[in-house]
């Protein structure tokens, strides 16, 4: 199912949390949401499942408004980052309520709910496990049995929020390439909602990069990853070195030197950003950033080194052959092999 | 007091023997002379005693009372603290605060704002008189008594419970199409129950057992607007000890049933409020 936001604002009291939000999801996507906490995941999500209201903008499913809809006339599948399992209900049992609230002449019979129930868990691979009650389950397998009980209604759209929030990191990924092969077999349009950049980056088709109740940028995870739209987008998805320069004749200039890294169009000051490996140590002669090593650390086949700059807040990090590793209290100097600039909104306001 | 204190032996025997003679002298005692006194004269002037037409009629109108005001009442908690619990409106503290109003006022001024409103000489008594409706000095005025005085019951127990539990499992039970109803009957009573039952026996015990107010309102008509507890002391003033503690008897045991009860409820309810999740 296609889903298009058009200029989507919530607010709460006096707070914005939604400012125009724009957005849509081609039919079968994988969408994540990622942001950081308080920048407006939940509520989006919310709305798009018709559990919150927006005070402007329209919501289409498959290019109708439903914006008034509630939540039960949406047919979506909703999962909640805390299960929101019913308790006194066995694992079947939950899973068979969608279907057993239906208006008799629409439900199926108890044995064709339990039927489903038992289909649905053979398919989260919990099959034998229905008669028992979520507090007998794991994290994970209460996780499974939350997304079971929302399929079970045969929603088009599946909304999770932070699924794996709540789980160890080995389960995390394990559940989510699980959840990636499920979303491709089963052909749902699934939005998920993440703080975790790497979950975001690794499973979802395109990711949404939000902050501040906005949209920052909408990509693949390439395109986030490797063309940040700005700052924030860069310095959030991925780690990121972060140094003030200056912009002048189309280059970035640090104190004093003109470093081979186009100004991305800012003039006067601005800020250059790179990843830990998309730099190198540079020797003597080379233009580069000069830096004191504070510690090195072996780090998955690479050699994790970080230095100070003086006069710049916060460690520089760059990833380099373990053959290259420098020593701690060693000068060095960064050579920058990939990076962008973005204009300092902050010291660009203070001059103009 | 400090801990090391409280721990020496001695004072953990000092302090548990304060405890227990208070229960003693002011629990145990009086409801062992209760008994005491109402089988002084034997058992058969005890059954004589309850049986007799006024005593019938004096539990039969408590009874009724119970059971117009507790139902009642349970609508009411439920109402309001769903309310309070799962939506967010302007003057919600101010709700709260009401709620609470029961407690901190006298039940005898209770009772007089019923006399006042309804009273034959109350704002409302002409136009009562005129339409032939009688609520104080009858059983509408006792109901209407007993609710002001146990309204706080069964929602002060049940909006700390749903407060906790939230909106989630409310919120998954619509978005998998239940109805309203569907998701109050299926997800929310199953959640409050164990807090619901506790809230309603209170309510009850207090229902039965309340005497300011409804002494206000009852006007004392013997066999027709004398709950049990207005009847002891009728049977009381009257010097007829054997027979007013032989109704009081049956209070007591009220009590102690609902404490029983209440025991049972919590050991269950304490199980079941530590599985969050
Ligand atoms: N019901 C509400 N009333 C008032 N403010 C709210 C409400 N719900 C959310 N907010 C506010 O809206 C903002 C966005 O909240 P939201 O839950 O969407 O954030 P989020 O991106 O999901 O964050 P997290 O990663 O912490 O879950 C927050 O500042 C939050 O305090
Ligand atoms: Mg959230």
């Amino acid at each position: 199912m296609s889903i298009r936001l058009t200029d989507i604002s919530k607010r709460f009291g006096a707070f914005t949390a939604l400012t125009d939000i724009n957005l849509t999801a081609r039919p079968g996507e994988f969408l994540a949401l990622l942001g950081p906490s308080g920048s407006g995941k939940t509520t989006l999500l919310r709305i798009i499942a018709g559990l919150e209201f927006p005070e402007r903008g329209t919501v289409h499913f498959e290019g109708s408004d439903i914006t008034g809809l509630s939540v039960a006339e949406r047919r979506i599948g909703f999962v909640f980052q805390q299960y929101a399992l019913f308790k006194h209900m066995t694992v079947a049992e939950n899973i068979g309520f969608g279907l057993s609230v239906r208006p008799r002449r629409e439900r199926p019979s108890r044995r064709a709910i339990r039927a489903r129930a038992q289909e649905l868990l053979d398919l989260v691979q919990l099959g034998d496990l229905g008669n028992r009650l979520p507090a007998q389950l794991s994290g994970g397998q209460r996780q499974r049995v939350a997304l079971a009980r929302a399929l079970a209604v045969d929603p088009t759209l599946l909304l999770l929020d932070e699924p794996f929030g709540a789980l160890d990191a080995k389960v995390r990924k394990e559940l989510r390439h699980w959840l990636r092969g499920f979303h491709d077999r089963v052909g749902l349009t699934s939005i998920f909602v993440t703080h975790d950049q790497g979950e975001a980056l690794e499973v979802a088709d395109r990711v949404v990069v939000m902050s501040n109740g906005a949209i920052e940028q909408i990509g693949t995870p390439a395109e986030v990853y490797d063309a940040p739209a700005n700052a924030f987008v860069f310095d959030f998805v991925g780690e990121s070195n972060r140094i003030p320069v200056t912009a002048a004749d189309g280059k970035a200039i640090f104190r004093g030197s003109a470093l081979d890294v186009d100004a991305n169009g800012v003039r006067g000051p601005g800020e250059l950003f790179f990843r830990p490996h998309d730099a190198r140590i540079g020797s003597v002669d080379e233009v580069g950033i000069d830096a004191i090593v504070s510690l090195v650390r072996p780090r998955e086949g690479r050699v994790r080194v970080e230095s100070a700059i003086d006069g710049v807040s916060g460690p520089i990090e760059l990833d380099v052959a373990p053959d290259a590793a420098p020593t701690p209290g060693q000068a060095i100097r960064i050579v920058p092999t990939r990076a962008r600039v973005f204009a300092d909104r902050i010291a660009g306001a203070r001059a103009a | 007091m400090t801990r090391g204190a409280a721990s020496t032996p001695l004072a953990r025997a000092a302090l548990l023997g304060i405890a227990l003679a208070f229960l003693g002298v002011f629990l145990v005692a009086p409801l062992v002379a209760v008994f005491a006194e109402a089988l002084s004269k034997g058992f058969a002037a005890y059954g004589a005693a309850l049986i007799e037409r006024d005593a019938l009629s004096a539990v039969r109108l408590t009874l009724l009372v119970a059971a117009i005001s507790v139902p009642l009442n349970i609508v009411f908690g439920l109402a309001a603290s769903w309310a309070i619990a799962k939506f967010d409106f302007r003057g919600k503290s101010v709700l709260i605060t009401l709620i609470d109003l029961p407690f901190s006022v006298s039940p005898v001024v209770s009772g007089l704002i019923y006399v006042l409103l309804f009273g034959a000489q109350g704002w409302f008594g002409p136009w009562l008189r005129a339409h032939d409706v009688e609520i104080i000095f009858a059983v509408p005025g006792l109901v209407l008594a007993t609710m002001f005085i146990t309204f706080p019951f069964v929602a002060r127990e049940l909006i700390p419970l749903m407060q906790e539990q939230g909106r989630d499992d409310e919120e998954a039970a619509l978005s998998l199409g239940a109805s309203g109803w569907q998701t109050f009957r299926r997800v929310t009573l199953p959640n409050i129950r164990w807090g619901l039952l506790y809230g309603v026996l209170l309510c009850n015990a207090r229902a039965m057992g309340e005497f300011g107010a409804v002494s206000v309102v009852s006007g004392h008509i013997r066999g027709k607007t004398n709950t049990m507890p207005l009847h002891v002391e009728i049977l009381y003033n009257e010097y007829n000890f054997a027979a007013a503690f032989a109704v009081a008897s049956l209070l007591a045991l009220l009590a102690l049933v609902t404490l029983t009860l209440k025991s049972i409820l919590e050991w269950r309810y304490g199980i079941h409020g530590r599985t969050g999740y």
